[in-house]
């Protein structure tokens, strides 16, 4: 072994640092676009399962769906959609029986042959199989049966009228079509090495950062713009952040956090955001079972002293002002363009202690709450605490871990409750969810969203709601969600706070290839690729 | 030698036992459920049913805890419930980094620490003690995480010289992510090291045995690193070992400043989902490591201060 001296062992590790050091940080390579998401690491890449928000962005460019809106947008009106895997569609006069006809010739990644409607019928047979464990069960509990009628058709038969089954069954997550010829081979492996027909096929995954995609040049539509695509996994704020500033990743999500998109602006200030309209919607249930919030007069006052637009302007252009419980942004909503005077409360701190004084309280009334430490709902309720307080209400509100908030608002143990939802523009969804008496929750745990009590507390509301789901038209169906809506902003069970965008920031130089305007939480990235 | 290993080892069993039994009955006692954490919120109750019962969640809880130990006196880990990865696997990723950032920080502690203290104690009431003081005072006073954002936006992004985040690939390239966050952790623990060998070391210094070495005629260097200094160490390992086992348990927040993988980081995600089986692995790896170090400081004592006999 030839010997090395002292000094010369010195000086080539001094250089060897020297080098490192002088080493400005490697920026991403040009070709290969990156995404950090906000999440600590991969869960599954199996669309049916998935309920992570960046397994969702991987998914989303893994897959594909019958139908999609337009790239950026959310489909407002069912004939919005625009064809994707399926050419065509159509619907009996009711609305409860539909036909898929689709394209040919589309392959599956890694050689699992072309797409059929046994692979339509066999992904979403599973999403009503009582049997089988999907997430999202419910949006798909309206199908009675699904078959291939045909090698290129798919019929769908509802059990109860759907205008919206596009936006409501079709578009979601879980109903990415995946090949069942993969699914059967790989079983549970299928979760970390799926087969889809989306732009990307999945290359690998490091649990420690991320889902690594690489192009799928025989995708229907033609090759995406970039040849490889990382989705990283990177939890914290501040790291993720300092790699979008560095250079080191071309996008990252934002927080959802007051001041976040200014203060990337001052460090970065061409920085681009893409952000969805309406995003998130927030709503804050008042327990009818509960004193003081049995009382109407209460609730009324919170109603006035909660100012909303404080509340959506304390976000900047992430937060948007909501009247009811769906987003002014989507069919069926109310907004002071249609509502009657005496149903758009505006802010009125002083008439909101008269009403608190007229419901027995003239010095205030204390209550305790809990919330979720989860950076949205701490802002927002502290927020929240602050408004009520300024009229007389003293909240003694915990924070704490969101997972514990959840187990505990499910069974019950709540006083005033913050909820934040996605939802696609299908009026009666938030409306199900969060109102109807099915969904009342319970101290078992069983029950669902509604943890007002409305419609048992005070009844009625299912009648209204049953109207909505038999009516086929989706204009009626729209304006019958807004009769829902004016009697629930008298009842006020539930008050809208406000919409809460989901942002991404983009390096300005990758190009989308589109505008976001709106829609879920992740979108297509098959356009997606550097600047010229 | 190996007869007080063994045996220390077998003592160790009914610690690790308690411990995990106290972590299986704590998880179970914590709000919040896997199956609506791994189905989301708009899950049916009959989903959510389903899910626990082919997760075996839906067992008898005694049964769950037998099973649950039969498993680990099997060494089966079993998969996670949350993404099914088997937690071996799991481990097998996370453990190196861990273990890695563990190693580096320590010896940047050592490295500096028990030398600044010696110079603190040996120029005690001087300026270069004053120094060393203020420098201990600041790495306790200062949070490691805030110190790592500092060094993040300072080193790596105006000054380009280091990373962000990750943990690179290839061995320089991994080194060269190691460095930031092994420095914050490492002078964090460099200022537990330097305090602490400073008072050990002037305590020492006032025996009558170091008076005797001077008295002889001894220089000042060779009493303090031949006579005072080796029994100053005593109380430094045994700090030493406890600074260890913080860094491995109490790395997470340097893990999520620098997007490091890691036990810990992978540990809160866990208790965050309510990954029971991920969560248990954990602590078993923490109870082995506590188990291991403590082990070692017991026989780095024994080499420093050979009046401590093996018996």
């Amino acid at each position: 072994m030839p010997e090395i001296a002292r000094r010369d062992f010195l000086g080539a590790v001094s250089g060897a640092v020297a080098a490192l050091a002088a080493r400005r940080v490697r920026a991403a390579s040009p070709r290969r676009i990156s995404i950090a998401l906000a999440a600590r690491s991969p869960q599954t890449l199996n669309p049916s399962r998935t309920t992570l928000g960046a397994d969702n962005w991987a998914c989303r460019q893994i897959f594909d769906t019958l139908v999609v809106p337009e790239d950026g947008t959310f489909a407002l009106t069912p004939d919005a959609f625009k064809p994707s895997l399926a050419e065509s569609w159509d619907s009996s006069p009711d609305a409860k029986t539909w036909t898929f006809h689709l394209r040919r010739n589309v392959p599956f990644h890694k050689g699992y042959g072309d797409l059929t409607a046994d692979d339509v019928a066999f992904t979403f047979g599973r999403l009503i199989d009582p049997k089988v464990v999907v997430s999202g069960k419910v949006l798909y509990a309206n199908i009675d049966r699904v078959e291939a009628v045909n090698p290129q058709t798919v019929g769908f038969t509802l059990k109860q009228p759907d205008p919206t089954f596009c936006g409501s069954s079709i578009y979601t997550m879980s109903g990415n079509i995946i090949s069942r010829k993969a699914f059967e081979e790989k079983g549970d492996k299928f979760a970390f090495d799926p087969v889809g027909t989306g732009p990307f096929q999945f290359d690998r995954v490091d649990f420690s950062k991320g889902v690594y995609l690489k192009a799928f040049p025989q995708h229907f539509r033609g090759p995406p713009a970039s040849p490889e695509l990382d989705i990283l996994y990177i939890l914290d704020t501040t790291a993720r952040t300092l790699a979008f500033l560095s250079g080191q990743v071309d996008m990252i999500e934002g927080a959802r956090t007051p001041g976040w998109m200014n203060s990337i602006k001052q460090r970065k200030p061409d920085t681009a955001f893409d952000a969805t309209k309406p995003g998130s919607v927030n709503t804050l249930h008042m327990n009818l079972t509960r004193k003081p919030f049995d009382n109407l007069k209460v609730r009324e006052a919170v109603r006035y002293a909660i100012d909303r637009k404080a509340l959506a302007a304390a976000y900047g252009p992430m937060g948007g002002v909501i009247w009811g419980l769906i987003p002014v942004e989507f069919p069926g909503s109310v907004s002071d363009k249609n509502l009657p005077p005496d149903l758009q409360y505006p802010y009125d701190p002083d008439k909101a202690k008269q009403l608190l004084a007229e419901a027995g309280y003239p010095n205030g009334v204390a209550f305790s709450c809990f919330t979720s430490q989860r950076e949205d709902y701490s802002a927002i309720m502290l927020m929240v605490q602050e408004q009520l307080r300024k009229v007389g209400f003293r909240v003694d509100m915990q924070i704490i871990d969101h997972a514990t908030f959840h187990s505990q608002s499910d069974h019950d143990l709540n006083t005033l409750i913050m909820l934040s939802s996605s939802y696609p523009p299908v009026p009666t969804q938030p409306l199900l969810e969060q109102l109807s008496s099915h969904a009342v929750v319970k101290p078992d745990g069983t029950g669902g969203d509604n943890y007002s009590h409305y419609g048992v507390a005070i009844p009625g509301v299912d009648d209204l709601l049953a109207k909505v789901l038999e009516e086929p038209d989706f204009a009626k169906r729209a304006a019958l969600c807004q009769a829902v809506e004016r009697q629930v902003l008298k009842d006020l069970p539930v008050i809208g706070l406000l919409t809460l965008s989901y942002v991404i920031a983009r390096n300005p130089r990758v190009s989308l290839g589109y505008e976001v305007k709106s829609g879920y939480a992740y979108w297509p990235l098959r356009t997606a690729q550097p600047a010229a | 030698m190996w007869k007080y290993i063994g045996l220390r080892i077998v003592d160790a069993v009914p610690t690790v036992i308690l411990v995990l039994s106290l972590v299986f009955v704590a998880l179970r006692l914590l709000p919040g459920d896997p199956a609506q954490v791994v189905l989301g919120d708009n899950a049916t109750a009959a989903q959510l049913e389903l899910f626990r019962k082919q997760m075996g969640l839906d067992a008898p809880l005694w049964h769950q805890y037998l099973s649950f130990m039969y498993n680990v006196a099997t060494l089966r880990f079993g998969r996670s419930l949350v993404n099914g990865v088997p937690i071996i696997q799991l481990l097998a990723v996370n453990l190196p980094y861990t273990i890695q950032l563990t190693i580096a920080a320590t010896f940047i502690g050592v490295a500096l620490g028990i030398p600044l203290g010696v110079v603190s104690a040996r120029h005690r009431g001087e300026p270069l003690d004053d120094v060393a003081r203020i420098f201990a005072l600041l790495g306790y006073a200062v949070p490691d995480f805030y110190l790592g954002a500092i060094f993040l936006i300072y080193l790596s992004l105006d000054l380009g010289l280091f990373p962000i985040n990750g943990t690179g690939s290839g061995l320089i390239d991994q080194m060269h992510h190691l460095v930031l966050p092994a420095l914050t952790l490492g002078l964090v623990k460099a200022a537990f090291l330097s305090r602490l060998t400073r008072a050990s070391l002037l305590e020492v210094l006032s025996k009558d045995y170091v008076r005797t070495a001077r008295a002889k005629g001894a220089r000042e260097g060779r009493v303090i690193y031949r006579h005072a200094l080796r029994n100053a160490l005593l109380p430094v390992v045994t700090g030493l070992g406890l600074s260890i086992l913080a860094t491995l348990s109490g790395s997470v927040a340097i893990e999520l400043v620098f997007g490091r993988p890691g036990i810990g980081n992978m540990l809160i995600g866990a208790v965050e989902t309510r990954d029971y089986p991920v969560v248990q692995a954990g602590i078993i790896v923490f109870a082995l490591f506590v188990v291991l170090v403590n082990l070692a400081v017991d026989l780095l004592a024994i080499a420093v201060d050979p009046r401590i006999r093996v018996r």
